[in-house]
């Protein structure tokens, strides 16, 4: 009982992992550049074929490196093409990543077809970690030993460092940072590219838990915006909470009503434009 | 007409204004001045209901309208200007000042209208372009016209409202020698003719000696000084904040 | 204020009849369709579905290209609205315009409803909140599979035959559907015309144009978007119920982001600001898709996308909209 309880638990764990990665790339390029990515679950799947192409050639760890990057690059390159719409009405540049989403899937499932395909693990991750906890793998933990270290990695560098600084500020008032004197279209770019560099990330670490194929990132598109409304919008803290709470909450759920697991996300959604439009963290009156 | 008292506004622990109160009596042109950062924006703000005081309260026709959103203060008869010209860019003219007169008529939420009703409002945006001098431009788009009659078109919209009150940010804002006449004439117009109670925010200084009945003066969110122009000019504290903030 | 230098003659609307004639070629290619469709390789279901979508896409635009608000989740109001009218011919009655009364308030009403929660909010933000309250739709037809047939969409209804006995009105032929949509959206898109020309459509242009403005004009501002959002939620779920008849089906595709997604496309390709706009964009999008997918069954989707992307980029103002720049009204 207390297993099927604690396995429950973990997966969820698991997820909510994963949406809390997911998010916190999607925000950071939401806050900044009031963009709505929505090819952000393609790049996690790219992320994903690139660590598995990788892996035939420099290994496991190799592609572990070189994936995330490879897709940052990416994104750098597909940045470039939102520069032409940046100035205009908000609606072309969601159109842009719509559009992008159906490019980049149907290229990817020209490539590489279909049928998903399985990634060979490294033996040592593959052990469990007890043989009681059989369903808690090295890797699972390894899994959520990166996000952590990622999620502090992300907050340590926008805290810490210039750029970091200047993004954070651009989120607030990008007309300001430009007028004193900081390239705003490199900044914007730089940020969008550490957004994808988060999403490869997650189909790195994907390539463990789930099959690969094209739409492996589609599922996790919505909560990660769930996580953001509810975590307030223009706030990446509350975006971490927004997908911490939703993992959590759906874990739980998972534990005494599996069924409903997928439809809380939902519910607490709406429970939060109800109570508290803004969200967790949001300010009053973000407008747009 | 108006009455403000003692309205005070605080972002956070920036004070905009403080203890500032002001009477207009109907019919009068007042002219808020001050040096820049002085708070006249922050206070006109509040008064057309941008944004809610901090504390104090405002008055209007005899009505409390501290907490009474922007657009039911336009239909209590208060039109206001802004120092950024705030039309519709893409509409000619003409729709511009008829959106006016149809909100002013009562038809915004109207899926029809009745002949006669087309006529009236059409009758007040045909006066309103005769007052301003824009006839001519009817149909022209007004993101295409120069600043002054861009300025003009605005004017025109706040009178179509039927306006008790007409706030004016700074009417003069960006406009030549000319442009400045043409439209000091207009309100000159409108405040001796047709008798509107006018308050305005204003830096340069011939345009409000030429039309201002009393003058109110605003430094670092305080009340200077309040007066005719002449006892404005004479007085010593009004120049020494202006020549204080020149130098 | 005649300081101006220049004086450049005031811009002639164009005469009367000179502006219905755009109108009268469309009607009159609709109305025709089941005849030259076919001629040009497509099927009159196919002409039926650029109405469905066209209906959807003109209800979008009202919030879109004539209040200027973007909403991304229309396509729950249209999948409301579908299986609104399908699970009322299914389990209720078989009564057609019963269908699509019940799909029609369904999608309308939840419109309704849900954007008095999100109505303070602009931007980016409530386009977010639209897409993630319609995936709660979509969500629950796909997995209430007893109810909803889940994955598979709603099968086991049909269209029925309008009326009683002698007059009754028999549409289950293909063609003779068609010319049912064609009045459905006639209706339809007359009352639309009546609303975007009256002092009310003159309102939500105002918004669009300059908000600020609106509210100092007087203008309840959010509660004009409130009823903008409404309105089109409405027509974009009696768009719906056509669709479900159309195809005698419904699937969760026709609630998913995706869709919302393709009516803002159809709106922005055709031309926001116009109103038949979206009606071209929706026949432009059928149409390529459909031969898209049948020419290659594998990457049609990356065609579409580098479509979108094309014409977001060099096309902004839609097809309608660089031919009014060129003084054709």
């Amino acid at each position: 009982m207390l297993t099927l309880i604690l396995y429950n638990v973990t997966n969820g764990l698991m997820l909510g992992a994963f949406y809390v990665l997911m998010a916190l790339g999607l925000s950071l390029i939401l806050n900044l550049s009031n963009v709505i990515n929505f090819a952000h679950g393609n790049f996690l799947a790219l992320g994903a074929y690139m660590a598995l192409e990788l892996t035939k050639v420099i290994g496991f760890w190799g592609a572990f490196l070189v994936a995330p990057l490879l897709t940052a690059l990416v994104g750098a390159a597909v940045e470039l093409l939102m520069r032409f719409v940046y100035r205009r009405d908000p609606v072309y540049s969601l159109l842009l990543t719509f559009g992008l989403a159906f490019v980049m899937q149907g290229l990817m499932l020209w490539w590489w077809g279909p049928t998903p395909q399985e990634m060979h693990m490294v033996p040592a991750l593959e052990a469990p970690v007890s043989s009681e906890l059989f369903f808690i793998t090295w890797y699972r933990v390894f899994m959520v030993g990166i996000v952590i270290a990622a999620v502090i990695g992300i907050f340590a560098f926008l805290r810490y460092t210039r750029v970091g600084l200047r993004i954070r500020a651009g989120t607030l008032d990008l007309d300001t940072v430009s007028a004193l004197g900081v390239n705003v279209r490199m900044l914007r770019t730089f940020n969008f590219t550490v957004g994808c560099l988060l999403a490869g990330l997650s189909g790195v670490l994907a390539t463990g838990a789930i099959g690969i194929n094209p739409n492996m990132g589609d599922d996790l598109l919505m909560p990660s915006f769930i996580a953001i409304i509810i975590g307030g919008v223009g706030s990446l803290t509350g975006t971490l909470f927004g997908g911490l709470l939703i993992g959590v909450t759906a874990a739980l759920t998972a534990a005494v009503y599996p069924a409903a697991s997928e439809v809380v996300i939902f519910v607490m959604l709406v429970l939060v434009l109800l109570i508290r439009p803004r969200g967790l963290m949001g300010e009053e009156g973000m407008l747009s | 007409m108006l009455e403000v008292r003692n309205v005070s506004k605080n972002f956070g622990s920036l004070v905009a204004v403080q203890n500032v109160s002001l009477l207009v009596r109907p019919g009068e042109l007042r002219a808020i001045i001050g040096p820049n950062g002085a708070g006249k924006t922050t206070f006109f703000n509040m008064i057309s209901g941008f944004f809610a005081p901090s504390s104090g309260a405002i008055v209007f026709d005899g009505e409390d309208v501290t907490k009474m959103p922007a657009h039911r203060r336009v239909g209590r008869g208060m039109a206001r200007t802004f120092q950024i010209t705030e039309i519709f860019p893409e509409l000619t003219v003409h729709e511009n000042v008829l959106s006016a007169a149809e909100v002013a008529a009562g038809q915004r939420l109207h899926m029809w209208i009745a002949r006669a009703d087309v006529g009236r409002a059409e009758r007040v945006v045909a006066e309103m372009l005769a007052l301003v001098g824009l006839s001519a431009k009817a149909n022209r788009l007004v993101g295409e016209l120069s600043h002054g009659d861009q300025r003009a078109t605005e004017i025109a919209m706040a009178l179509a409202l039927r306006p008790k009150l007409l706030l004016l940010d700074e009417p003069t804002a960006g406009m030549g020698d000319q442009e400045t006449y043409e439209i000091t004439g207009l309100i000159r117009r409108l405040h001796r003719e047709s008798k509107f109670t006018i308050v305005l925010i204003e830096h340069d200084m011939r345009v409000v000696f030429h039309l201002a009945d009393r003058i109110t003066v605003l430094d670092q969110g305080r009340l200077l000084a309040e007066g005719t122009p002449s006892d404005i000019a004479d007085s010593a504290a009004v120049q020494a904040a202006y020549l204080g903030d020149a130098a | 204020m005649s300081s101006t230098a220049t004086v450049t003659a005031p811009v002639e609307p164009p005469a009367q009849w000179r502006r219905l004639l755009p109108v009268a070629a469309v009607w009159l290619a609709l109305i025709t369709a089941p005849l030259w469709f076919p001629l040009m390789g497509g099927y009159t279901a196919l002409a039926g579905s650029v109405l469905v979508f066209g209906l959807a896409a003109m209800g979008l635009n009202l919030l879109l290209g004539f209040t200027g608000v973007l909403s991304f989740g229309h396509a729950a109001y249209f999948g409301l609205g579908a299986y609104g009218a399908g699970l009322t011919l299914k389990y209720l009655a078989a009564s057609t315009p019963l269908a699509m009364l019940v799909g029609t308030l369904l999608g309308g009403l939840g419109g309704t409803l849900f954007g008095m929660l999100i109505v303070r909010r602009r931007g980016v933000y409530f386009a977010m909140c639209t897409i993630a309250f319609g995936q709660i739709f979509y969500y629950i037809a796909y997995k209430w599979n007893d109810f909803t047939g889940g994955f598979d969409g709603l099968r086991g209804f049909h269209r029925e035959p309008i009326g009683l006995g002698a007059l009754a009105l028999d549409i289950t032929d293909g063609d003779r559907f068609y010319y049912f949509t064609l009045v459905v959206f006639t209706l339809a898109v007359a009352l639309m015309g009546l609303l975007v020309r009256s002092p009310f459509g003159r309102t939500l242009r105002a918004i669009r144009e300059n908000e600020r403005r609106a509210r100092f004009l007087g203008i309840p501002v959010e509660r004009h978007i409130w009823l903008s959002f409404s309105i089109s939620c409405f027509f974009t779920a009696l768009a719906g119920t056509l669709y479900a008849l159309l195809n005698n089906f419904a699937d969760p595709l026709a609630l998913h982001y995706s869709l919302s997604g393709f009516f803002v496309i159809m709106a922005v390709l055709g031309g926001m600001r116009s109103f038949w706009g979206p009606l071209l964009g929706a026949a432009v999008f059928v149409v390529l898709r459909d031969f898209l997918s049948s020419w290659t069954v594998n990457n049609w989707m990356a065609f579409l996308g580098a479509v979108f992307m094309l014409s977001v980029l060099f096309f902004p103002r839609g097809m309608l909209g660089m031919l009014k720049r060129r003084g054709v009204e």
